[in-house]
């Protein structure tokens, strides 16, 4: 019997994030761990560079708390819900703290992933060049793209990006057995390949399953345990995000944050009320109940349009 | 030809305009928004064998309700797969897709955008979201629809930061640098439609909304703006365009808000 990797957030989070460290966010609107976003905050994690294709208000709320110095990603927005304003903040005055950007395109990030995973060193585009984001960098200088002629003679140059190899990654996942084993569906963002390309991963999930289970269906495995040190289960862990087949995103919460983060003193109340406010994960749904109600609790469960079943037999 | 509609607002004639834009059985990628709305008109009327596809790896989606997002959790089920970035921006980026939609806080005459910065780049006035997608769309589409308020401090001489090769510095330009895509097919502003001129790739006004006239739109754009020589008014939406966008797409007014 191999070993459990079953933790609390608090544990994991403390034994595997240090301060200073690269940490990647995997998902992409959707299976963003906001659990194990919080634990970082309340742990108070500092001078972290943080990376992920496409980021929105978590990074948001790891950069009012003061635990980012350095971001990589192509985008820190809340789509058509509106700005972030701590994200804002922080590139336009300085609050908390100066944060520095290294701009790349959304395709440009994973395919930096894509490498890490590969262990490739690094990945040829065909977008990134004639942009502006070719001549600007923040701390990687000539380190951040190249535009390289194809050696092979189609006679264009393209935009060389590096592989990104996290030291640390997380993930939400709707499931994943002891040992790591993580399935998902629904939209994977920049997984499963971001995740591939760390170190190590922390996967928070709706539901510890079984290895058969996961055996039962292994074409949904997007990260076999081996780089898996951490499983932390955490039902509600991606609200106000949604978990395809659990919970759809809760929209009301989400403009509610935005409203609040427009100034600074009303962005800590909603820090104070929800984040440092809270011990855990299972705090967070019962002030969450408590507050809006069990109606609006239940109202964001996910209706059952189930998969037939396949046959995986020989 | 239908009745035309005479209670439109500028974000329903941008949408239908937007609509118009796509052809039957083309794939194209969509954004949140208008061309959400565009392209789901499109669906509905003229285009029903499009192929949406969402930059979260959504293809060929077919959702039961509008979507909020591209990466709503109603795009999933029913569509025809579902995968992830890679799968979703990795078909742009080939090249294999027809149509894309963009957008951002600046353009320029030859259609190059800034979706990042106003400002100086190392000390912005203010920051927006970055490229996004946006850069491996425009770079990848075999053409794009660009959809912009039209406003002078908008449509700018220079942009502050070129988030989105357009044509670049116009003629060959785009064409030297071997882009999957070709540019640039038109930008529906909430004045007017412009094209970019085959030869010199500068924009030009191709026709003003109804609610506007010629010199507004001149007034409003930051370089002195060419003209079609047939320039007239957009076409307006017809009863039931705008009927499909208000009922069937947009009942609640998410997106449509009255203007």
């Amino acid at each position: 019997m191999r070993k459990s990797k079953v933790m609390s957030a608090k544990e994991a989070v403390s034994q595997f994030i240090g301060d200073g460290m690269t940490v990647m966010i995997g998902g992409f609107f959707h299976a963003i761990s906001y659990a194990l976003t919080h634990e970082i905050i309340r742990q108070n994690k500092k001078h972290l560079t943080i990376c992920q294709s496409s980021f929105n208000d978590h990074a948001d709320l790891l950069i009012g708390a003061g635990c980012v110095d350095r971001i990589i990603s192509s985008y820190v927005w809340m789509e058509v819900f509106g700005p972030l304003y701590c994200f804002r903040r922080a590139m336009e005055k300085g609050i908390p703290h100066q944060v520095l950007m290294e701009d790349y395109s959304n395709f440009a990030m994973t395919a930096r992933f894509l490498a890490g995973a590969l262990g490739i060193p690094y990945i040829p585009l065909n977008s990134l060049k004639g942009s502006d984001m070719m001549t600007h960098s923040q701390w990687m200088g000539d380190q951040k793209v190249k535009l390289m002629e194809d050696p092979f003679g189609s006679g264009y140059s393209h935009a060389l990006v590096p592989a990104l190899k996290p030291e640390i990654g997380y993930l939400h996942a709707q499931r994943a057995d002891e040992e790591g084993n993580v399935q998902m569906w629904g939209i994977l963002g920049d997984g499963p390949w971001s995740l591939r390309a760390c170190e190590k991963v922390i996967v928070s999930v709706e539901q510890i399953v079984s290895r058969e289970t996961i055996g039962r269906d292994p074409n949904r495995t997007i990260l076999p345990a081996y780089k898996v040190v951490a499983v932390v289960e955490e039902p509600f862990g991606a609200h106000p995000k949604n978990t395809q087949g659990y919970y759809d995103v809760d929209r009301d919460f989400i403009f509610h944050y935005i409203r609040m983060a427009q100034k600074e003193n009303t962005w800590k109340e909603f820090m104070d009320e929800w984040v440092y406010g809270v011990a855990d994960r299972s705090e967070y749904i019962a002030k969450f109940i408590s507050r809006y109600g069990y109606r609006k609790f239940a109202g964001l469960k996910a209706k059952d349009m189930p998969s037939g079943s396949i046959n995986y037999g020989y | 030809m239908s009745e035309y509609s005479k209670d439109f607002t500028l974000q329903e004639i941008m949408a239908v305009a937007a609509a118009r834009e796509i052809r039957d059985y083309e794939k194209v990628i969509i954004g949140t928004g208008l061309p959400l709305l565009g392209a789901m008109l499109a669906l509905r009327t003229h285009a029903p064998n499009m192929v949406a596809i969402y930059e979260s790896g959504t293809i060929e989606a077919r959702p039961l309700k509008t979507p909020f997002s591209v990466a709503d959790a109603c795009l999933v089920p029913g569509a025809a797969m579902q995968g992830g970035l890679i799968e979703g921006l990795g078909i742009v980026h080939a090249g294999d897709l027809d149509v894309g939609f963009l957008g951002g806080a600046q353009i320029d005459r030859f259609g190059n955008l800034n979706a990042h910065v106003i400002g100086d780049y190392y000390h912005p006035e203010v920051r927006f979201a970055g490229s996004g997608g946006s850069n491996d769309i425009g770079a990848g589409c075999q053409r794009t629809i660009i959809m912009m308020l039209h406003q002078k401090r908008r449509f700018k001489e220079t942009v502050d930061f070129i988030t989105t090769p357009g044509y670049l510095t116009g003629g060959k330009s785009r064409e030297k640098m071997g882009y999957p895509g070709k540019g640039p097919a038109v930008v529906v502003s909430t004045l007017g439609i412009l094209r970019f001129h085959p030869e010199t790739k500068e924009m030009y006004l191709e026709s003003y909304h109804p609610v506007t006239d010629l010199a507004t739109v001149k007034a409003n754009t930051g370089w002195d703006l060419k003209i079609a020589d047939d320039v007239r008014e957009t076409v307006p939406p017809t009863v039931e365009e705008i009927r499909i966008l208000r009922e069937e797409l947009d009942p609640t007014g998410i997106f449509l808000k009255k203007t």
